[in-house]
């Protein structure tokens, strides 16, 4: 937002749809007063006016100027607000901020992708990023990981993403039902079938800190190099601006110089898993 | 000290009386207990100066408690007898709030319309512990201007352009005169003696550097000891010259108010989901010795502690950091 007078200032957005996900999941499409750009794997402070503010990475495309969409997770007392959107109202956006995924690192790899639950939004984005940029990769595997069937967010995306040349996409659920024909159990259970031509490959991770946690673990275990991991970190956030303290982990602000991170960057770092 | 000269204490006063018709003047106020800044009026009799540490740090004139950020006001104001270690704090407050990704529009107008007058300190507290943190007792940055109160004149030493904007005011207005060679010899001694104080005071305290490499190493158990009579109240970052987390708060219109935040309170760091890494309290406590002497130290080129002792002062927990310090630096 470096075209705004004040960094605090929030730009107005109108909700113009919203999409049920899951049960505990939404999806808002939203239309800023004017155009907005951002990088896959930055965020946004969504702004629910008069009541509170919440860090997002967008799950819509970054190539997309006009409309953006953030994935949200009914979990505590801001997003229960956002929960309660409907089309037709506004809400308030700043950013975005922070530092993405560096897409052209990834330029003649095959990609890793590991998401958990809620995580899949910023993913969705980078996949979209992904996809357009398809020719340059050599392939992308979507490693996806929820509770139950009904906990699966995305799903007709899942279904066009299947269909893409050089994509794949494994999904696991912790407690399946009758409808479920794919894995069962944690996500990380999905890696242990892939083949991947690790050194020339990079890794990405976002999900639950526990989710995240044991993924990079296995990560590592199957021979990603520690700088070839990239974790979207999760802290608690108030001004994305590398100011108010609150993303603190160790020497970085998680909303300035993160939120993704090489693994290497941040493992000497204190709570990186919360 | 070139370009310093000297003004009777009184004539200051009067200076004081006709610039405060123009600006916002705040000056060192004795109100028995201690040496607070007040808002200068022209019956003021307790000014004083070269007095450590008033009970607020400077930080509160640019981040106040609590500021309306999309709808400041930022009157003009000059800010009177800041001591050494507060203004050296600003070093780390305009590396945070004028960084160049995000200047806080803000802080700078502040910092713009203020006016720095700081002062030698002719005293110490118990609690002070500048020198063991390379600050000197005595301003050598951020000042526009400094005062040194010598056998009951005023040595001013101009230190900026804006600085000297406001003492050629003085000097067409008043009579001043060049400070001869036994009152700048008064003003070094004084200066010295001070020193010598400190060093004898805080002999056993390890530096800044090796601060951060003890508390690094060292384990649960002295944080836990240490911390069993905190209260997160607070107070320790609120009277510190650099302690400046904050919490965006909104208001009706799409507003935000900018309040001061600790990393002290619960729930500092809690996520949505709840998980917090802050949950117990010696953790949090550590958490701010963490901040100050190693990863801030290691983020910016700032020190983010500048010995004022003001925490040691406010803590009603009676936590003395420089206790745990000493502890750690000379295991009995």
């Amino acid at each position: 937002m470096a075209d705004t007078l004040n960094i605090y200032q929030p730009i107005k957005a109108t909700v113009e749809r919203v999409i049920i996900e899951s049960p505990l999941i939404r999806s808002f499409v939203l239309i800023p007063e004017k155009e907005f750009t951002f990088k896959t794997g930055e965020f946004i402070e969504l702004t629910i006016n008069g009541f509170g503010e919440a860090p997002f990475t967008p799950s819509s495309s970054p190539l997309e100027n006009k409309k953006l969409e953030v994935t949200v997770m009914k979990t505590g007392y801001v997003t229960d607000r956002i929960h309660a959107l409907e089309t037709g109202d506004v809400v308030g956006i700043r950013g975005p901020y922070g530092r993405g995924y560096p897409i052209q690192k990834f330029y003649g790899k095959e990609i890793l992708i590991l998401g958990g639950g809620c995580g899949f939004a910023p993913i969705r984005s980078l996949l979209f990023n992904l996809i357009a940029e398809k020719e340059k990769l050599r392939k992308v595997v979507l490693c996806y990981g929820a509770k139950t069937p009904e906990d699966c967010i995305y799903k007709s995306f899942v279904e066009e993403l299947r269909k893409i040349d050089k994509f794949e996409v494994y999904r696991s659920v912790d407690k399946a039902d009758q409808s479920w024909d794919e894995k069962v159990g944690v996500v990380t259970i999905l890696l242990e079938d892939l083949r991947m031509d690790i050194e020339n490959s990079v890794a990405i991770v976002c999900g639950p800190p526990v989710m995240m946690k044991y993924g990079t673990l296995k990560l590592l275990e199957m021979g990603y190099p520690e700088k070839d991991i990239y974790l979207s970190m999760e802290k608690n956030m108030s001004c994305g601006l590398g100011k108010c303290g609150h993303c603190m982990m160790g020497k970085y602000y998680v909303c300035k110089d993160g939120p993704v991170f090489t693994y290497d960057e941040i493992k000497d770092q204190p709570n990186i898993w919360l | 000290m070139e370009g310093d000269f000297l003004v009777s204490a009184s004539d200051w006063h009067l200076f004081l009386a006709e610039i405060s018709h123009e600006m916002n003047v705040y000056v060192p106020v004795d109100n028995g207990v201690h040496t607070e800044y007040s808002l200068f009026r022209n019956n003021d009799l307790q000014i004083r100066y070269n007095k450590p540490a008033p009970v607020s740090p400077l930080k509160i004139f640019f981040l106040p408690v609590k500021e309306n950020v999309l709808n400041a006001t930022h009157a003009k104001r000059m800010i009177v007898g800041i001591p050494a270690c507060d203004l050296k704090g600003l070093d780390l407050l305009d590396e945070i709030y004028l960084d160049e990704k995000f200047p806080d529009p803000v802080y700078e107008k502040n910092r713009e319309n203020t006016i720095l007058v700081g002062t030698d300190c002719h005293d110490i507290r118990d609690t002070c512990h500048c020198t063991t943190y390379n600050v000197e007792p005595y301003p050598t940055v951020n000042a526009d201007f400094t005062l040194a109160s010598v056998n009951g004149k005023l040595i001013v030493s101009v230190k900026s352009a804006r600085g000297n904007t406001v003492t050629d005011l003085l000097k067409k207005h008043f009579p001043v005169s060049e400070p001869g060679k036994d009152v700048l010899s008064e003003a070094v001694a004084l200066r010295s003696a001070v020193r010598d104080r400190l060093e004898t005071q805080n002999r056993n305290l390890p530096d800044y550097t090796q601060t951060g490499d003890l508390i690094s190493k060292s384990g649960d158990e002295i944080w836990e000891r240490y911390a069993a009579t905190c209260v997160s109240c607070g107070a320790c970052a609120a009277i510190c010259p650099t302690c400046t987390c904050f919490l965006l708060i909104d208001r009706p219109g799409f507003g935000k108010i900018r309040q001061m935040d600790t990393c002290q309170y619960p729930g500092f760091e809690r996520i949505a989901a709840g998980e917090d890494p802050l949950r117990k309290k010696a953790v949090r406590f550590r958490n701010r010795y963490m901040c100050k002497y190693v990863w801030k130290s290691e983020k910016f080129h700032a020190q983010a502690c500048t010995g004022c002792g003001r925490c040691i002062d406010g803590c009603i927990g009676s936590i003395s950091k420089n206790k745990i310090f000493t502890e750690m630096h000379n295991p009995s």
